[in-house]
């Protein structure tokens, strides 16, 4: 019999003293606690039980590494302790490392089969790790110890929810609304709740008629009345019984005339949209009737007036356009040129609603009245004829026509020059004329005007952001946050702010200060790692309160939360940071030393990242003297700078761009820029193969492709497994499509570019990379026509003439084109 | 085109950055979820066309002891070039609208700070609320708050009339929250 075993029976007064330690836990009196402990100790310094729970409670109080090794020392001094085992699974727990801690309770279970508390924390953590099977064994045993407890039925209905055994999982929840009648002490609300959660999985199992009878069933007992006609709706709709859907959608409007989703649901079930074919024009009739019907029924709703702008066209549009415009510059509405420039897409709309407010503009002036035929009566108030050129000069600049935008903007502010909204427009203007160092002075006059304003602070900022000011950014925004603390921006960090963190590190990337970009962007990826650890403690809460269709979304969104533009928009920029420093590691480091020149370039690179390493080192030491936190002391990021192996910290965010935003060009894009370094060659032939299918000509694919084909063609013969060898070849020659060469390929590509700037830029650089000049295809866009040309296009093409052909002949003459084009561009101003 | 609809878990990062944008009174994510899994009714979303948060309502339920049920609004804001088209109300109505119907609420209350007269004056005049208290040093930095309150039941046999296109001054400032 092992010894440590021998130990865990105590006297009974140690007995007792270690039963209220466990009590001091529960209650979270950890100082107590850790006394009591250390008096049992005294007398009996290797009890393994006791040794875990100090262990326990020295981690809860801030010595958690000293916490850690009692821990340890505990549990090898009574391995068959279920108490030991559960305290080393809490402190994993705590630190976030579920695998391990599954592994700690599964072995509690070992020496204590019929813990409720060991296995309820096991399924907590088996349902956070989505071990669906495992959490589905672990809630069959908890309903089985405990038949009567209503938490534990619902738990085992979850889990068969998770695994899709939709029938399984509605009988469990039928088996436990029987043994409710027997005990009717449900709250209203959570049975609702509980019956509405069934119905939910009925209708996931696909039986829409079983769901729609169920929701008969269940009527009288929901208190949901919202959610239960949605569904009914939605569901009468899948089923195609389209005049009974169409009576919900209309009582669901009804209570809510704003919804989108019930306009299109009535739409619908009026067979009035979603048909494969067009509407012909008595269906049109039809659809204007009806929104016309609903217009007069629901005057206020936005929704509704704003929708048949969208089907309208030509004529009808402009009547129906005249119509929606009028009111609203009446009224003075600062949105209306955001809410309907999207139409804008559409055949000649533009140019119509171009025509209707010129109109306006010239009969407001002359006659106060929006039409020259308009009947005498009244006159509109004279801020109609200033809303409207506020939406001139957005449409104006929209279009580009900057000049023309800055004289109507400058006409509106003399009207009033106190409007803030004027004046955030005629910043913007100068944002989209690339002069930003005018948009940042202009947002910060109209955020003077109204400094209790959050939101123009918020926009302020961001504009001084854009313009690399960090300085003046900081000092902004930080009258908004909260002033307890030393650290003004340390409140945005703790309030997740993520728009701040990624223009920070925009900025940050456009001063080639690498570091402290990538310490902004692993902050946005901190948040996310915290809001998925966030769902922990609802999986207990939501068994409590019966929100299990919210809980159920909340799994699935946690699921793909990476999927969210916020991380996506960071996770892009980090993975082109760690790219950039990859490849030219030397510039960013500061220390470049003349003596380096003869050494090879991976040994140069191991000598300054063993600098740097020593340089943190030091640094990092100097911080913990000091007292101060580690990570705050490094504001330079030389942490991330430091890193082995930049592509491996690339991984980091690349995969989750692979996995929940495969969709996307820029996530293929980069999946193929970090796989071809790594010559990791099927990996990178997949990204192209992807990123073929979503947008074969887009100009940074096609750099990457024949990047690709160079690097496989120039590898030499065995350092590619034949297997994969042979792969790549079959696969090459479909998406190359049988070219003899790299030159030939990006030749295809060139006829296929249509005048696209963008596109013969990657052609030309391409060219280039192929042996050829590529100076055929450079002419054709320096002596292009601009009318087309975007400042961001144009700013590419300059910089590529710069610094990729070095042509500073054509460069400049392609500048002073562009400086005609873009007349307050800050990027083509001359520089003396 | 303003898109008026119940929010979902899926919006609580949006209407995060709603409000760090607009209003002083922040929260951590986990917040948001709670109100989200604990009151799934009560919170609703504003959205642009393009699918874009532009106002948010944030409400619970207080269920004290001793106290009749009422709803709380726990923040409400809307982006300012999307001002002037009602959403507040639209927003703050169905919130209300949902905290009767499925908790049976009997009031609806919040907090404004003493010196948002913006916020004041929408929640008086335009959405219908009285001062109930004043609640000293309400606020971390001290400073005073409104504890302002608005009967439901009133609410339910009038919440679509005498809301006319009422124009509001363009520098008013929606926003109310508390913890």
């Amino acid at each position: 019999m092992p010894p440590a075993k021998q130990g865990r029976e105590l006297p009974s007064k140690e007995s007792a003293m270690f039963k209220s330690i466990l009590k001091f836990y529960e209650h979270k009196q950890y100082k107590k606690g850790l006394k009591q402990a250390e008096q049992i100790l005294r007398k009996f310094p290797e009890h393994g039980e006791t040794l875990a729970m100090k262990g326990l409670f020295l981690s809860h109080l801030d010595r958690k590494e000293e916490g850690y090794e009692f821990v340890k020392k505990g549990l090898r001094n009574d391995l068959t302790s279920h108490t030991c085992w559960h305290v080393y699974g809490l402190m994993h727990r705590a630190d976030k490392n579920y695998e391990e801690a599954i592994k700690c309770y599964v072995n509690a279970l070992k020496f204590d089969k019929e813990n409720m508390q060991i296995i309820r924390d096991l399924s907590l953590l088996q349902i956070q790790m989505r071990n669906y099977e495992g959490f589905n064994e672990t809630r069959h045993q908890l309903l089985s110890l405990r038949p009567t407890n209503r938490m534990y039925w619902v738990g085992l209905a979850i889990s068969y929810h998770m695994l899709q055994k939709y029938d399984t999982a509605l009988n469990v929840l039928s088996a436990f609304e029987e043994s409710l009648k027997e005990q009717p002490d449900v709250a209203d609300f959570e049975n609702s709740e509980m019956l509405m959660y069934k119905n939910m999985i009925i209708e996931e199992s696909g039986d829409n008629l079983k769901a729609l009878e169920h929701l008969e069933d269940i009527r009288t007992r929901v208190v949901d009345k919202r959610s239960w006609r949605e569904s009914k709706a939605r569901v009468l709709l899948k089923a195609n019984k389209l005049t009974e859907a169409e009576v919900e959608y209309r009582q669901l409007l009804d209570q809510n005339p704003d919804c989108h989703a019930y306009l299109e649901g009535l739409l619908r079930a009026r067979s009035l949209i979603g048909g494969s074919a067009d509407l012909d024009v008595t269906q049109m009739e039809k659809l204007f009737r009806l929104l016309n019907e609903l217009g007069n029924k629901y005057p206020r709703s936005h929704v509704i007036k704003r929708a048949p702008l969208k089907y309208a066209k030509a004529d009808k549009f402009r009547e129906l356009a005249d119509e929606y415009l009028r009111p609203m510059f009446r009224k003075g509405v600062p949105s209306l040129f955001v809410s309907i420039k999207d139409l804008y897409k559409d055949d000649g709309k533009g140019q119509i609603v171009e025509d209707l407010v010129l109109g306006y503009r010239k009969s407001l002036k002359e006659a106060q009245r929006f039409g020259e035929d308009d009947a005498l009566t009244e006159r509109e108030p004279p801020t109609a004829y200033l809303w409207v050129l506020y939406f001139l000069a957005q449409h104006y600049d929209h279009k580009r026509n900057t000049t023309t935008a800055l004289q109507l903007i400058n006409e509106a502010l003399v009207h009033t020059p106190t409007l803030v909204e004027l004046l955030m427009t005629k910043a913007r203007i100068y944002k989209h004329a690339g002069d930003e160092e005018t948009a940042v002075t202009i947002m910060n006059e109209a955020r003077e005007m109204d400094l209790q304003d959050r939101y123009i602070n918020s926009k302020c900022t961001k504009y001084m952001l854009r313009n690399d000011r960090l300085g003046e950014a900081e000092q902004t925004i930080a009258l908004f946050t909260r002033s307890e603390s030393l650290d003004p921006l340390a409140d945005l960090v703790d309030m997740q702010c993520m728009w701040f963190a990624t223009e920070c590190a925009k900025s940050y990337v456009r001063q080639e200060q690498y570091g402290r970009a990538l310490k902004k962007l692993h902050q946005i990826e901190q948040h996310f790692v915290d809001i998925y650890d966030d769902q922990f403690d609802f999986h207990s809460y939501c068994l409590r309160k019966m929100t299990l269709r919210s809980y159920v979304e909340l799994l699935r969104v946690e699921d793909k939360l990476r999927s969210h533009p916020f991380y996506f928009e960071a996770a892009t920029l980090a993975v082109q940071v760690y790219l950039e420093l990859h490849d030219k590691p030397k510039e960013h480091s500061g220390r470049e030393d003349a003596s380096n020149a003869n050494v090879s370039d991976s040994e140069r690179k191991k000598a300054e990242r063993k600098a740097r390493k020593l340089a943190l080192k030091t640094q990092n030491d100097k911080a913990a003297d000091a007292g101060s936190n580690k990570d705050k002391a490094d504001v330079n990021g030389e942490k991330y700078l430091a890193a082995d192996d930049y592509l491996e910290e690339a991984m980091r965010f690349l995969r989750p761009l692979l996995d929940l935003g495969s969709e996307r060009i820029e996530s293929q894009v980069l999946g193929c820029e970090v796989f071809l370094r790594k010559k990791k060659y099927l990996l990178a032939l997949r990204a192209l193969k992807k990123g073929t299918a979503i947008a074969p000509n887009h100009p940074d694919l096609h750099r990457n492709a024949v990047r690709f084909y160079l690097a496989v063609k120039s590898e030499p013969i065995d350092s590619i497994h034949p297997h994969v060898r042979t792969v790549l070849e079959e696969e090459m020659g479909q998406l190359f499509n049988g070219v003899k060469d790299a030159k030939e390929f990006n030749a295809k590509y060139l006829k296929n570019c249509k005048g696209n700037v963008e596109s013969l830029l990657a052609a030309a650089e391409m060219d280039r990379l192929c042996g050829g000049d590529g100076v055929e295809i450079l002419e054709e866009i320096v002596t292009g026509e601009t009318r087309d040309l975007t400042l961001e296009t144009a700013v590419k093409v300059h910089m590529s003439l710069v610094t990729t052909f070095s042509d500073l002949k054509k460069a400049d003459d392609f500048e002073l084109k562009c400086r005609e084009r873009f007349p307050l561009a800050g990027y083509f101003e001359p520089t003396d | 085109m303003i898109n008026i609809r119940p929010a979902t878990v899926d919006d609580l990062l949006s209407m995060q950055n709603c409000n760090l944008m607009n209003l002083p009174e922040n929260y951590q994510m986990k917040y948001y979820i709670y109100h989200a899994l604990s009151w799934p009714q009560l919170s609703f979303v504003a959205e642009d066309q393009k699918g874009r948060v532009v106002g948010y309502v944030l409400a619970k339920m207080e269920e004290e002891v001793g106290d009749v049920p009422h709803g709380h609004i726990t923040s409400l804001s809307v982006m300012r070039n999307w001002r002037r088209l009602g959403i507040a109300e639209k927003l703050m109505s169905q919130a209300q609208k949902a905290m009767l119907e499925a908790f049976h609420a009997h009031y609806v209350s919040l907090h404004v700070r003493k010196s948002n007269r913006a916020a004041l004056q929408l929640y008086r005049d335009t959405l219908k609320f009285s001062v109930h208290e004043i609640e000293k040093s309400y606020y971390a930095d001290g400073e005073d708050a409104y504890a302002m309150r608005k009967q439901l039941k009133e609410d339910a046999e009038g919440a679509q009339h005498g809301r006319g296109s009422k124009s509001k001054p363009l520098n008013g400032r929606e926003g109310g929250h508390s913890h």
